[in-house]
């Protein structure tokens, strides 16, 4: 017995030493034409790794990229290696702007401003405006970080409505409506013939929220939506009214798939993929989850159908992933040749082809599948809060949503919720006024 | 017929005994049932075919994702790790639990409290610290570094369970084994370590799934795939918003394999070594 456990703590002892001496004190040693690339993106991992061989043949820089998911142990990792300053060459932060400013403060992002501004603006012209504009700081901003261009994009996103063909043709409907009375007419039809009309993920309240702010633009437009986040302009406005009473209309209407408000946007995914409802408000990314759910699911995607025909429907969309250069890098310029050379046209409608995103380069929307050219072609109706000048206090957007499963569900009218946010927003206004005099 | 009150009274007691065991275990059980059914059915069936039993088994949902997770590496990795492991927090907590417990030193209850202390802090919240200084002792990336950490993640919970195993064995035992010339450390190795086998086995079977599930850590201070564990092969099916269900539950079943035949294995010992704490020697 006690020799065998002396062996088993020898064999245990050896093979701890083994471990220590091939791997302690043995520095990685990297090569002098090579960059390192951490990201998160487990589905573009084998399109990325291929165009690196590509980019490798091409120019003879070899370009590693590391994949740690899911994205909560990534932004963890980021965060480590920042503190230990053994960031790589070319990585993403997954976090608030906030956050990203104070990796921009401290050194560990570099300014792109001056290569996007490059040859007459080329490479910033090359890519979507709005994908462009979450990675960059504006004169004055409330960071206080150098304005300039610190991120690039690597692919965009967007959020719209998406339409079953075959669902619509089965009710008699040709075309996708064009507004919101068609949309509800669209509705009825559908119904009588026993089919759902929308289904979303309600469930998670920013999606709701998302489906009501692009109302609110296209209702009251941006500056007054602006106005109300600032005080200005009350919730209890007609034009907010009848912004939320959208969601009552839909309802009454029959529009709506059955618990919808409690519904995971998953599970609405599952609901239009399988086709058990006409129209659904989701996100680009849906192209990827169909696809793997239905492959042959006949589908177009929209612009919510606007109320109001005078102003602009904006829906929210951006950047979708963006990847930063690390200002200590060795290879930082390796780094940035590299990003250029991977924002290019080619190299975007091949990872836009293989990975079902949407490319960041406008000039790629041409060789990509229709359905990722619909999504794309509205990037310059999007906006996202990330850049809007003012925003709302969480609280009062959690007081909006959830009034808005309160009008589904029948609970509150829309006149009723819209009293209750504005009784939230005055007393968050007022902490803010009492704190700013103190 | 005359009807036995008593017997009536526990039979009846017996079968809603019974009933809600079964229950329990059918809700334990169903989620490895479900991971099971789903490993067999294509990405067009998942969503669709709502049978218990699949119309069609896919068998090669496995030969898929044991080549495309990769999972030959991932697992001897994992196997190195647990084992590894394991046996470092067994030997350390048992040395360490032994002299909370028999010998005499000072500051033995403030160091105590504070292996009490560590069990409080959730191990994210001391990711960066340790990212931190382990890559100050180049660890990073090394297979000793992730195990050494694991080591230590594990150390609370197995000193206390153990410390409280060794509290309850009679000093008869040391003195007599004492007298029979024993040192302090044999005393730990033939008299105490035999008697703790139940608790050896709680905190092996504990810290094997501990280990053998564990993705994070690995996460952060690995960057070599050839050094990852398990975990990271699962990943390889779920994309930032689409999960390829059936390779996913594939893989999944092929992880949780082992160490449910470790729980198997281990099963008499564990429940002793919960439920007879008090009876030492």
């Amino acid at each position: 017995m006690g020799k065998r456990f002396l062996l088993v703590g020898g064999v245990f002892s050896f093979c701890l030493l083994a471990l220590v001496c091939t791997r302690c004190g043995k520095k990685a040693e990297k090569p002098a034409n090579a960059i390192m690339v951490w990201h998160w993106m487990t589905d573009r991992n084998d399109a990325f790794v291929k165009l690196a061989e590509k980019y490798e043949k091409e120019t003879g820089v070899k370009v590693n990229f590391e994949l740690y998911a899911p994205s909560d142990a990534y932004s963890q990792k980021i965060i480590a290696a920042a503190q230990a300053k053994v960031l790589p060459d070319i990585y993403g932060i997954l976090d608030k702007k906030e956050i990203i400013a104070s990796f921009i403060q401290s050194g560990f992002v570099a300014d792109l401003t001056e290569e996007f501004k490059a040859n007459n603006s080329a490479w910033e012209k090359s890519l979507f405006p709005k994908a462009l504009s979450v990675n960059k700081f504006e004169t004055d901003n409330i960071y206080h970080v150098k304005p300039g261009i610190y991120g690039v994009p690597i692919d965009v996103t967007n959020i719209q409505m998406l339409y079953n063909r075959k669902l619509l043709k089965k009710a008699g409907i040709d075309q996708p409506p064009v507004n919101f009375k068609e949309f509800l007419t669209a509705v009825q039809a559908l119904k009588a013939q026993g089919i759902t009309g929308l289904v979303s993920g309600w469930g998670e309240l920013w999606m709701a929220d998302c489906f009501a702010s692009n109302y609110a633009f296209n209702i009251m437009g941006e500056s007054r939506v602006m106005a109300t986040f600032k005080g200005d302009v009350p919730y209890t406005d007609p034009d907010w009214i009848k912004v939320l009473s959208i969601f009552k209309d839909l309802q009454n209407k029959g529009a709506l798939a059955e618990g919808i408000v409690t519904k995971a946007n998953k599970f609405a995914e599952q609901d239009f993929a399988l086709e058990r409802a006409a129209f659904a408000f989701n996100g680009s990314w849906c192209v990827n989850v169909y696809h793997d759910m239905n492959p042959d699911l006949e589908y177009g995607a929209m612009l919510p159908p606007p109320i109001n025909g005078a102003l602009p429907m904006k829906i929210w969309g951006g950047a979708g992933s963006s990847f930063v250069v690390n200002n200590l890098s060795a290879q930082k310029a390796l780094a940035i040749n590299f990003l250029k050379w991977l924002t290019a046209k080619e190299q975007q409608a091949f990872l836009s082809t293989e990975t079902r995103n949407l490319p960041a380069n406008q000039e790629a929307l041409t060789q990509i599948p229709e359905i990722l050219s619909q999504f794309a072609s509205s990037m310059n109706n999007t906006t996202h809060p990330t850049i809007w000048p003012y925003n709302e206090d969480a609280l009062v957007i959690e007081a909006f949503d959830k009034g808005i499963q309160s009008i589904i569900i029948g609970e509150k009218t829309p006149e009723q919720v819209a009293q209750d946010v504005q009784t939230v927003k005055d007393r968050q206004m007022a902490k803010k006024r009492s704190k700013n005099k103190s | 017929m005359k009807i036995n009150r008593y017997i009536l009274a526990s039979r009846l007691k017996s079968i809603v005994i019974h009933t809600f065991l079964i229950l329990v275990s059918l809700t334990c059980l169903f989620p490895l049932f479900w991971m099971l059914r789903s490993s067999l059915m294509t990405n067009a069936t998942i969503f669709v075919d709502k049978s218990l039993i699949p119309h069609e088994f896919n068998i090669h949902n496995y030969y898929l994702a044991w080549t495309e997770g990769n999972f030959a590496v991932y697992c001897l990795n994992s196997l190195i790790y647990t084992v590894s492991v394991v046996f470092g927090i067994v030997v350390v907590s048992s040395l360490a639990a032994y002299a909370f417990s028999r010998l005499k030193f000072p500051g033995k209850n403030i160091f105590f409290n504070m292996f009490l202390a560590a069990m409080m802090i959730p191990l994210p919240g001391s990711f960066v610290p340790l990212y931190v200084l382990m890559n100050k002792l180049g660890l990073v990336n090394t297979r000793i570094g992730y195990i050494l950490c694991m080591i230590n993640v594990g150390l609370s919970l197995s000193i206390f369970l153990l410390k409280t195993f060794f509290d309850k064995m009679p000093s008869d035992l040391e003195d007599a084994a004492r007298i029979d010339g024993c040192s302090k450390l044999g005393i730990w190795r033939h008299v105490a370590l035999p008697l703790a086998r139940p608790a050896i086995a709680v905190i092996v079977i504990f810290n094997s799934l501990n280990v053998w599930n564990e993705y994070i850590l690995a996460t952060l201070l690995l960057n070599d795939k050839s050094l990852m564990p398990l975990q990271r092969g699962l990943m390889v099916f779920q994309g930032v918003h689409s999960v390829d269900y059936p390779l996913l539950m594939a893989g999944l079943t092929i992880a949780a394999t082992p160490i449910i035949l470790v729980y198997l294995s281990m099963q008499k010992h564990i429940i002793k070594g919960l439920s007879s704490g008090a009876v030492v020697g």
